[in-house]
């Protein structure tokens, strides 16, 4: 599904990054570790974590876009990371439940 | 070498002259007579006391010199607050070797009173102390060369494959990243290269993205924990991939209970940002095929993994 589809229904905010690309798989998680070990490639990455780590975590897994929740923002280090890398950074106000519901019945795969 | 000059100079000048100065201080009252000061300087084979008054704030200093001018002079019986040098340079608690140095340099008195924020004494700081903290800082440096010494030279321990047991040509290695850094911000910088390195190399991306998965675990415990730095090293085989990932670092006191899922020995601040979770080992048992880790308390930890590439290829 195009990441561009998903920022329009659920008005997220774009902090940088394409948002012409492809995701298929969703993770949920604020651990690292527990991310590393169960993130699929091709990924959209729902979190609270805003740490410039998240970019490492995402380009070693293949995760494509992150999605910042409950109104925390990016550090400025992150977003320069995230453009360098090539990941996306998106935010917004709602919770991580919400938008992991909302992602599952787009069609976003586990 | 001037990076390596650089370093040694900060490790000495950036010292607290808590370390430096002697907290046992000879001191005297004001209403004491110089001869009283002359009997202390004597007994107690020192050249120069502070004078305090009864909260221990300094007052002034008396030395060796103002002695021998009380016994020319023919006052010696008088008392220490009529003869004493009252502007006394003082070092502050929060001086480091540097300043103490420069203290040194500017005035040309024989020693410092060290004092808080309150004036109350200290410590003292002679130029004999300083040559002591020195030494003893040398001390430990060397006993710290030693011991990687002992480390990097023994063969079953550095330079043997754990897993193999073949004896290892770092210097031969595919790829080579130092871990440098205490920065827990880069964590990962050494794994994410690693990544790009295999697939500019043409290695399968699933199985890229193991190695730097498991990679990416051992090089952030080698920045949290091992307060040393380290180095990751990947040899690419022909139907394995093989990455070691070393530090000089305090080691793991039990292998078997890091090892353990959920086991962290992580501060709150580093958790707070998401590490810690005790998934490293799991992470890294997980991604490869054969995981062996070795560590002596003291000494460093060795990572060692290997890869196939055939798991790849029979899913």
């Amino acid at each position: 599904m195009k990441l561009s589809e998903i920022v329009k229904a659920l008005k997220l905010e774009v902090c940088c990054g394409n948002c012409e690309i492809d995701v298929r798989y969703g993770c949920v998680g604020d651990l690292l570790s527990e991310v590393m070990a169960h993130a699929k490639p091709d990924s959209i990455w729902i979190t609270v974590q805003s740490h410039v780590n998240i970019i490492a975590v995402s380009v070693i897994t293949g995760i494509r876009a992150i999605v910042l929740c409950n109104a925390h923002s990016f550090s400025s280090e992150a977003i320069e990371k995230a453009k360098a890398e090539g990941v996306c950074l998106l935010r917004t106000d709602k919770s991580p439940f919400e938008i992991a519901g909302r992602l599952y019945g787009m069609g976003i795969e586990p | 070498m001037e990076k390596v000059l650089d370093r040694v100079q900060s490790f000495f000048l950036d010292m607290s002259v808590l370390e430096v100065m002697n907290p046992n201080v000879i001191s005297v009252r004001p209403d004491r007579t110089l001869r009283q000061v002359k009997e202390i300087l004597r007994i107690k084979r020192i050249s120069g006391v502070p004078v305090v008054d009864s909260e221990r704030k300094i007052v002034g200093i008396v030395s060796i010199e103002d002695i021998i001018k009380a016994l020319e002079g023919g006052y010696i019986d008088e008392k220490v607050q009529n003869h004493m040098t009252k502007n006394v340079v003082c070092l502050k608690s929060s001086d480091t070797l540097k300043e103490v140095i420069e203290t040194f340099e500017k005035y040309s008195y024989g020693r410092f009173p060290v004092v808080d924020e309150n004036n109350r004494v200290l410590g003292i700081v002679t130029k004999n102390d300083v040559m002591m903290a020195l030494l003893a800082k040398l001390g430990l440096v060397y006993l710290h060369d030693e011991r990687r010494k002992e480390v990097l030279e023994s063969p079953d321990y550095f330079d043997r494959s754990l897993i193999t047991g073949e004896s290892l040509d770092k210097s031969g290695a595919d790829f080579y990243f130092p871990i440098d850094y205490y920065d827990i911000n880069l964590a990962g910088v050494g794994a994410s290269k690693l990544r790009q390195f295999l697939l500019s190399k043409g290695v399968d991306p699933e199985m890229a993205r193991r190695v730097a998965i498991a990679t990416y675990e051992a090089e952030t415990n080698v920045v949290i924990h091992s307060g040393s730095t380290g180095a990751i090293y990947c040899f690419i085989k022909p139907d394995s991939i093989f990455v070691r990932v070393e530090d000089t670092g305090k080691g793991i006191d039990n292998v078997e209970l890091a090892m353990k899922e959920g086991y962290s020995t992580a501060p709150d601040h580093v958790r707070e940002l998401g590490f810690g979770a005790g998934m490293g080992f799991t992470n890294m048992k997980r991604c490869s095929d054969n995981l062996m880790v070795v560590s002596k308390v003291g000494a460093g930890v060795v990572v060692e993994m290997e890869f196939r590439r055939n798991r790849e290829g029979s899913r």
